[in-house]
């Protein structure tokens, strides 16, 4: 079983190989068939932890830490991993150039940089030690920064600097904090990190090195303030590309944040510093959000729209460390429901969007009135997606709106609770802004006599269905998501 | 009480569960075969049919009747209960009549396929608000309606109907907000993460959170019903939207609201202080959208006024009820919700009516257009006389019952200005779209009618007791009063300038310009926080903050 | 002083000047020059943790001295990634592209 977890490491690697060495069209296909493969390996990973109701665990070539490297997979790495890959496979599906179609093809370099994608993704959701993270995170960051100038256009490249740059400056911090950790501990491993700690309260130099991590992998998530690179990254991407940024990269900076919070740092420690990580995530909601309403291009709303909704999961910080068992069990839950129903929502929403551009051949909102006539599957794939940012039922958006919103009453954190709401109502303005355009009469003329493709915008309303299909879940702590982690949410009583 | 309340006139014993889905259903499965291209054409002439299970549950299906659609975790409940069968079968009756008048209207709109598709959204999601039992299905259901409900609004797509439809959605939004925290708070006071709204509800008078649900809900639901100062949109929205679009808006949507009310606040439990405002604020509501109809030039502007003064009434009997805790007052509320739904379905028919035909046939139908009225201002021996004292007996002669009674006076005289321009609305030669003319008039012979089929079973009193000498005295005087002060203002002339729809949104310039103001900051905060040297000092100092905080 | 002191000394002066370079740079060249300076200084800080956490009895501690290896080969791929992008840039500036 353990191995699952090294096949889904190496399996996307292997989609490499034809797309060296046949050509591009033998190469999609075999790249799209292991990005199946590797999404059927995650859920593989997911049912047996869900099977076992314990955390998958395997020591490469077999050696235990200190020496060896220890991949282990529990209820939370196996639900970003599922998630990751399922949005990976479709959006490679999305990619392929449709039989006659005149869209722009996808270069072979894309489906190469999405493979790399899924196998650093996976070693960042796996790896346990903190400095096969930092190797994960810059795997990450090298796949992630071509997707964005896939094109080689000026501002593209401009974009991908910035990005670049940005990052690299947080994982230099972030490898500082891991120096520090390793030169307070002499280990990097979690399990071995947590026995120590366990044992001695840590000095002020362990804040100092999980506060210098955090501040690297919040310039990796663009959380507030710290986003500058991601409006032009995301908004100049090819559509494909944006849909991946948007939906999975950026995520894995923010489970390793929750890693280091919730997993490792000791409980009085992380209720110091959530408050911090919540004021941050309360600046991303509103800020981004009202800034994303006075945009004039589809996709940058919606790549504001990114920045403001990763706040949300900073926001969970003071509510899952709070003393409340079952409370803070219900804002993690929450947390995390947030981060997959976005990650489907926003990839469904940025290729609605590329779907869009590609009818009108713009993605300015104010010449896209009547586009509900010519891409109506594309508007509905991001009116549906839409509405899990909004926070309206039945979506996964909804079920995390009221999970937050209810653990932020009962923990008494008022601010947090209308910051939620202010946020759905902000979300409520950029999603309908677009959806009413849409549906208005266009002026004679303006609306272009091409047709959206179809079974592209088909795949976009998947994704947006995945996102209402987490609407589903129970509004209880999902025990899943507790597995393999200290503590287990079994038989907690509101 | 007995009757309509608590046993169905015609119980059915086969499979009543399944007309409950099933009212919700039919217009559903109707807004999902518009998806087939095959049969977009039949689904205009089925829209007739829709609500016929509704219409059936709402007369057939036991009382507190209960189904569990889908199990744990889904929960999707429906139930039904004396208020929901009494809007249900009104909201039923209403969607059939404008349904016809619809499909005759809108033959010729090349739009009318989402027109039908928008209709039976919001029909499925005005039945779901008077049946569902359960908070997170009541939340869809709410939004369910409210959202849909753009499509009637914004149907013409006039410049007029954009910006109506846009302060439309944005407010539903902002009563969607409202809600969700109502709700979420109200849930906190079970042990369950979905309660049924009667659980929840009887937490409530003890829940810790009580004031702050209280003043949620009422803000959320009464932005629904257009009570002061959140009236602002209805007057704008209702006006705009097609002929049968408005009747199921002024009609039928606002009723969401109602329900609301009437669900999720106790029935019987006093919530002193509570009570009070909201029937001062109904009140104040019933005279405003008097004072601000009798000055508009357009029936259907007059007519959004005075759904909002009407709205007004059922919010301050609503809110004597909760003020004196008065058992079984609620069902009083919805009988007078219906009452006036019917009626006011039926006035935007007649005046659609009149407003397609010639000035002669407008003059036969500003007839049609003044009985409904003066049913509406309850003069005796109509429907809405009956209406009118079934509220006495939650609201008492006193303070509150005197200016009840007094703002029938200002029912009178709007509905004699309705009528007057329904009589001016006629152009010279042109003819209604057959098949118009039927719907309007059997959906004005219901609203006239049903009343007197539910007075008794719901006040528990009979019929007579509405009849008597001191009932027909009270009754007279203010629609006299309103018609006589209707007849001065026509022979004096007196110049009344038309306050334009939306009024006192005019007076919130200050606000809109805040708005831009904000956005202004925040696009340049953010433009400032993303050049590089402030987001470089910015990613330091935060990791200095964090290491100080996480000592 | 201790020798490992002096190291880490050194180390945290080069990665003080890196960060004033990151921040102050006006240009993308600048940035990636910090962006190695203070990455030399972290490594170099490292080397002197390994070197004082070598508390076991060995000599030196060897696996930091394996992590600063992987580090510098992370580093110097991303300056060759920055490297490559900055002349891309300049290219297609210079070819006066504009943007759509």
């Amino acid at each position: 079983m353990s191995a699952l977890l090294v096949l889904a490491l190496t399996v996307p690697l292997l989609g490499l190989v034809p797309l060296l060495l046949a050509g591009p069209r033998v190469g999609e296909r075999a790249a799209l068939a292991v990005l199946a493969i590797g999404a059927g390996l995650c859920v593989a990973v997911g049912v047996a932890v869900a099977l076992s109701g314990r955390a998958l665990q395997y020591f490469v070539a077999g050696l235990a830490p200190p020496l060896g490297i220890g991949l282990r997979a529990d209820g939370f790495s196996a639900a970003m991993m599922g998630m990751s890959a399922l949005v990976l496979a479709l959006t490679a599906f999305y990619a392929m150039r449709a039989p006659g179609a005149g869209a722009p093809r996808m270069p072979p370099a894309f489906f190469m940089l999405l493979l790399a994608l899924a196998s650093a993704l996976n070693l960042a959701f796996l790896a346990q030690d903190l400095f096969t993270l930092y190797v994960a995170l810059e795997l990450l960051t090298f796949a992630a920064v071509p997707l964005v100038c896939l094109d080689g256009k000026p501002g593209q490249l401009r974009a991908a600097m910035t990005y670049l740059m940005f990052a690299l400056f947080g994982s230099v911090l972030y490898l500082l904090g891991v120096v520090l950790v390793y030169g307070q501990f002499g280990t990097l491993d979690f399990a071995r990190l947590s026995a120590a700690l366990a044992l001695a309260p840590p000095g002020w130099s362990f804040g100092a090195a999980l506060a210098l991590m955090s501040a690297g992998l919040m310039a990796k998530a663009a959380l507030f303030p710290l986003h500058l690179w991601l409006p032009p990254a995301h908004a100049g991407a090819p559509p494909a590309a944006s849909a991946v940024l948007s939906a999975v990269v950026i995520k894995a900076p923010l489970f390793l944040l929750v890693r280091l919070w919730a997993d490792l740092a000791p409980v009085p420690m992380a209720q110091a510093a959530a408050p911090v990580l919540a004021i941050c995530g309360a600046g991303a909601i509103l800020v981004c959000g009202v800034v994303a309403l006075a945009q004039v291009r589809l996709k940058l709303l919606i790549a504001y729209s990114t920045a403001a909704q990763i706040g949300y999961l900073g926001l969970m910080f003071p509510l899952a460390a709070g003393a409340d068992a079952y409370w803070s069990a219900l804002a993690w839950t929450g947390g995390t429901l947030h981060l997959v129903s976005h990650a489907f929502s926003k990839a469904a929403m940025f290729m609605a969007a590329g779907l869009i551009a590609e009818v009108f051949g713009h993605d300015r909102l104010a010449g896209l009135k009547g586009a509900a006539r010519v891409a109506p599957l594309s508007i509905a794939a991001f009116g549906i997606g839409g509405l899990s940012l909004l926070g309206l039922p039945p979506s996964g958006g909804f079920t995390a709106k009221v999970m937050l919103l209810t653990s932020a009453l009962q923990q008494g954190a008022w601010w947090i609770g209308v910051v939620v709401l202010a946020g759905g109502l902000l979300a409520g303005g950029y999603v309908l802004r677009l959806l009413v355009l849409a549906l208005q009469r266009p002026e004679d003329g303006t609306l272009p006599a091409a047709r959206e493709c179809g079974w592209r915008a088909g795949i976009a309303l998947a994704l947006a269905f995945g996102a209402v299909a987490l609407g589903f879940l129970p509004l209880a702590p999902l025990g899943f998501l507790s597995i393999g982690r200290p503590i287990a949410w079994e038989g907690l009583a509101p | 009480m007995s009757g309509f309340l608590t046993t169905p006139p015609l119980p059915i014993s086969v499979a009543p569960e399944a007309l409950l889905l099933l009212a919700i259903a039919a217009p559903l499965a109707l807004a999902l075969a518009m998806l087939a291209p095959g049969l977009r054409r039949l689904v205009p002439r089925l829209l007739i049919l829709a609500p016929l299970p509704a219409l059936v549950a709402a007369v057939a299906v036991p009382r507190g009747m209960s189904v569990l659609v889908a199990p744990y975790p889904f929960r999707f409940t429906l139930a039904l209960d004396g208020s929901g069968a009494l809007l249900l079968g009104g909201a039923a009756l209403l969607w059939m009549a404008a349904g016809a008048y619809a499909c005759a209207y809108m033959r010729k709109d090349p739009a009318r396929g989402a027109f039908a598709t928008w209709w039976a959204l919001t029909m499925a999601g005005s039945f779901a608000v008077f049946l569902v039992a359960d908070v997170a299905s009541f939340y869809l259901a709410y939004a369910l309606v409210s959202f849909s409900a753009f499509g009637l609004v914004t149907h013409d797509d006039t410049p007029e109907a954009r910006r109506a439809g846009n302060l439309y959605l944005a407010l539903t939004v902002l009563g969607e907000a409202f809600l969700i925290a109502a709700f979420v708070m109200l849930a906190s006071g079970t042990s369950e993460a979905n309660p049924l709204i009667r659980d929840a509800v009887a937490a409530l008078p003890t829940s810790p959170f009580r004031s702050a649900i209280v003043l949620l809900l009422l803000a959320g639901f009464t932005l629904k019903m257009g009570l002061f100062p959140l009236h602002v949109w209805m007057p704008l929205a209702h006006a705009v939207a097609p002929v049968p679009g408005s009747a199921a808006l002024s009609g039928v949507v606002v009723k969401a609201g109602v329900i609301g009310l009437l669900r999720f606040l106790p029935d019987g439990v006093a919530l002193p202080g509570w009570g009070e405002a909201l029937t001062a604020v109904g009140i104040f509501t019933a005279f405003y959208g008097v004072a601000l109809g009798v000055t508009q030039t357009h029936p259907k502007r007059a007519l959004a006024y005075s759904t909002v003064s009407q709205m007004g009434v059922v919010g301050a009997v609503i809110g004597a009820a909760l003020a004196s805790g008065l058992p079984g007052a609620f069902p009083i509320a919805a009988f007078y919700a219906v009452n006036h739904m019917l009626l006011k379905g039926a006035m935007f028919l007649v005046a659609g009516l009149a407003m397609a035909s010639a000035p002669a046939r407008a003059r036969q139908a500003a007839l049609i257009a003044g009985v409904l009225g003066l049913s509406l201002a309850g003069l005796p021996f109509t429907g809405g006389a009956l209406a009118k004292y079934a509220i006495k007996i939650v609201v008492p002669d006193g303070i509150a019952g005197f200016l009840l009674t007094l703002s029938a006076v200002g029912s009178a005289l709007l509905m004699a200005r309705y009528a007057v321009l329904v009589t001016a609305s006629g152009k010279e030669r042109q003819t209604p779209p057959g098949g118009i003319l039927l719907p309007a008039l059997a959906l004005a012979a219901l609203a006239l009618a049903v009343p007197f089929a539910l007075f008794a079973p719901v006040t528990g009193l009979p019929l007579a007791a509405a009849f008597s000498g001191d009932a027909l005295a009270k009754g007279v005087w203010p629609v006299a009063l309103g018609l006589a002060l209707a007849g001065l203002l026509a022979w004096r002339r007196w110049p009344l300038p038309e306050v334009p729809a939306g009024d006192i949104l005019h007076a919130m310039g200050p606000l809109a310009a805040l708005w831009r103001h904000t956005l202004d900051l925040a696009v340049a905060a953010d433009a400032r926080l993303r050049r590089w040297p402030v987001a470089a000092t910015a990613l330091i100092a935060l990791a200095a903050l964090l290491a100080v905080v996480a000592r | 002083m201790s020798d490992a002191m002096l190291y880490a000394l050194a180390g945290a002066m080069l990665a003080g000047c890196g960060t004033y370079g990151l921040l102050t740079a006006g240009g993308a060249l600048g940035r990636i020059l910090g962006f190695n300076i203070l990455g030399g200084g972290v490594f170099l800080i490292f080397g002197a943790v390994a070197r004082r956490g070598a508390g076991a009895g060995l000599a030196a501690d060897p696996v930091p001295q394996a992590l600063v290896i992987t580090g510098i080969v992370v580093a110097f791929c991303a300056t060759a990634l920055a490297v490559a992008l900055l002349l891309r840039l300049k290219a297609a500036d210079g070819a006066g592209e504009e943007e759509p």
